[in-house]
């Protein structure tokens, strides 16, 4: 058994086993090793529900953050007579922690089509959009060529390989806005207008673009599809653990020696992934670990302590269940695997207090409780930082986070509310410090205190 | 007067183009990307009103977009822009002292833009670089592991390339 995960854990590279190939952005490079090969299985030998039955059976979780069945969504998606239907590839990654869609698409962005391709043809979509951030300037050139490099070969365009399907992939680009990661904000921003979430039901799959089925989905996640047609969804389910199946791609960052994106097949434990250097490389300058936030900043702050160990005492691993053990009281979430790592000289308070004003930033104002939470939240976290706070502001941060938390029509709120409440939850007595030693907290920071101390685990 | 050249008005009839017919208010954020790039780095109203009239919808559609994004620029700016990352991992890794730094070397708040009117300083809130924090984007590209000395080389770049169109 040690063995064997031993094997896999060396082995086990699906989406970023070739990214290093050289030439590999380019069509001749990547066909020649073995690229396209899912779009001629796909649509030459089988159906639509084939193809979402495959899909189901891998396991696959959306990689953007929700982490919800990708088959499942697909089959939702409603099929009206002479209604279009469309697949939208949302590649806004604005995360803070996230930056993996990113270098899939530099490095690989062939990868990245193929799997749209596939995914177009099993939902029916004969006009395909991705969606990129607006910042990532430079990418949209990239993807366009590579579409152009696929039309060329005759893997896009009409009448696909000879098989009737046509397809037609854009590029369109954000410019600036967080909010449009929000499927819906992202439906609405591709359709010319501010992004402002969309009350759901309806859900995209039902009405989405222009009113018509439409299926959103991360960069990562119909990358993913390309490994699940050519090896089959049963194969793909046996790579990883329990409901975490396949290979997920991690961003790390922060304090770390050697940041940047890793492909891992959630078998490993956090320890190891910060500490081996095959990843991260563990903490520079020798300093020690104080806190981490494992899957994207909207996910709850650990101590040290309960990021390498559950409150039970068992070692955590870098999977969808086991960073999520404990639920919100001694746990966190995978999230979009955006990794972000904070050594013993960081402030929790100071961090904090950046994450509040991101999402002040990038609240877009249409419900009261975010677009007033969270700048309420940025001023008070703003006066501790100071050293000008109350030891009531800490409860008064509190309970304005729960009050913005569920009471919003998109994620946005909740993603701004749980970085403060698990901060408060595990880091009290570093805020109350920043009242009680108002002077000193502009002087030094709290330090490593007591939060990679073991946890006492009840017998 | 605002108007696109010949070439450009092709390309904006390919991007409508790829919307369903009828909805090409679809093409208004790449249109908007489009003018900002060709009428001196900002959407005046002018500008707007002109992306109004090519996509034919009403000029409030418009500005009520180019406000909400912060890629967007509805007052004038510098010839380079300096879009500073101030999120979590870049904080963490030394942002503030980057953006302290070149608010002092050109004597500029953020918000601000020099006098000469080359350069505006600009803070930006994650920009998806964290693995390659402190990190700014300049023009279409990003400049990532900032430190004072690329600080100063990027500067000293932007001066040369400015004396150089001149």
């Amino acid at each position: 058994m040690a063995k064997a995960l031993q094997w896999i854990k060396m082995g086990r590279k699906l989406l970023l086993e070739k990214a290093h190939v050289e030439g590999i952005r380019y069509y001749d490079v990547y066909r020649r090793e073995g690229g396209y090969r899912s779009v001629e299985k796909a649509l030459k030998t089988m159906t639509q529900e084939e193809i979402v039955e495959e899909v189901k059976k891998s396991g696959l979780r959306g990689r953007g953050g929700a982490g919800f069945p990708a088959g499942m969504k697909w089959s939702f998606i409603a099929k009206p007579e002479g209604v279009p239907r469309h697949l939208v590839c949302n590649a806004d990654e604005s995360e803070p922690g996230t930056f993996k869609d990113r270098y899939l698409m530099e490095f690989i962005p062939h990868l990245l089509i193929e799997g749209l391709i596939v995914a177009s043809y099993a939902l029916g979509s004969n006009a395909t959009y991705i969606y990129i951030r607006g910042e990532y300037a430079w990418i949209p050139d990239i993807l366009e060529q590579t579409i152009a490099e696929a039309k060329a070969n005759g893997f896009l365009g009409k009448n696909i390989l000879g098989t009737g399907f046509d397809c037609e992939i854009y590029v369109q680009r954000g410019a600036g806005a967080y909010i449009c990661g929000e499927e819906t904000a992202l439906i609405e921003s591709l359709e010319g207008k501010r992004g402002n979430p969309r009350i759901k039901p309806p859900f995209p799959a039902i009405k989405g673009a222009w009113g018509r089925p439409t299926v959103v989905n991360n960069v990562e996640t119909l990358a993913a599809v390309v490994p699940i047609i050519n090896e089959g969804g049963e194969e793909y389910a046996k790579i990883g653990v329990g409901k975490s199946t396949g290979t997920k791609l991690i961003s790390a960052c922060g304090n770390i020696n050697k940041p940047g994106v890793y492909e891992i097949d959630m078998t490993i434990s956090v320890e190891e992934f910060i500490y081996s250097d095959e990843y991260c490389g563990g903490i520079p300058n020798g300093k020690r670990l104080k806190a981490c936030i494992p899957g994207g900043s909207s996910v709850p702050i650990l101590p040290a302590n309960l990021l390498l160990k559950t409150a039970k005492g068992e070692t955590r691993y870098m999977n969808y269940e086991s960073l999520s053990d404990g639920g919100f009281a001694t746990g966190s979430m995978m999230g979009s695997g955006g990794f972000i790592v904070l050594d013993e000289d960081q402030c929790v308070v100071r961090n904090t207090y950046s994450l509040a004003r991101f999402y002040r930033h990038e609240s877009c104002g249409q419900c009261s409780p975010c677009r007033e939470g969270t700048g309420w939240m940025e001023k008070v976290l703003l006066r501790l930082e100071k050293g000008e706070g109350k030891l009531s502001d800490i409860d008064l941060l509190w309970d304005i986070q729960s009050k913005i938390e569920g009471n919003t029509i998109c994620p946005l709120g909740d993603a701004a509310s749980w970085p403060v409440a698990a901060a408060i939850r595990h880091f009290r007595d570093e805020f109350e410090w920043h009242v009680t030693h108002a002077a000193e907290a502009q002087t030094r920071n709290y330090g490593l205190a007591h939060y990679a101390d073991p946890i006492h685990v009840p017998a | 007067m605002v108007q696109f050249s010949e070439e450009k008005l092709t390309k904006v009839k390919e991007i409508i183009a790829r919307y369903p017919e009828g909805k090409q208010k679809s093409a208004l954020l790449p249109l908007l990307h489009l003018a900002q790039d060709n009428f001196g780095g900002w959407l005046s109203a002018e500008t707007m009103n002109y992306v109004a009239s090519l996509l034919q919808i009403e000029p409030i559609e418009v500005y009520e977009v180019a406000t909400f994004y912060s890629m967007y620029n509805t007052k004038p700016v510098g010839k380079y822009v300096f879009e500073v990352c101030q999120t979590g991992p870049c904080m963490l890794n030394g942002s503030d002292q980057i953006i302290d730094y070149i608010s002092a070397t050109l004597g500029i708040k953020p918000g601000e833009t020099t006098a000469d009117g080359l350069f505006t300083l600009k803070t930006a809130e994650c920009l998806g670089a964290c693995g390659y924090a402190p990190m700014m984007q300049l023009g279409k590209h990003y400049r990532e592991h900032l430190t004072k000395d690329k600080v100063d080389t990027i500067i000293a770049e932007c001066r040369a390339a400015a004396a150089a169109n001149n």
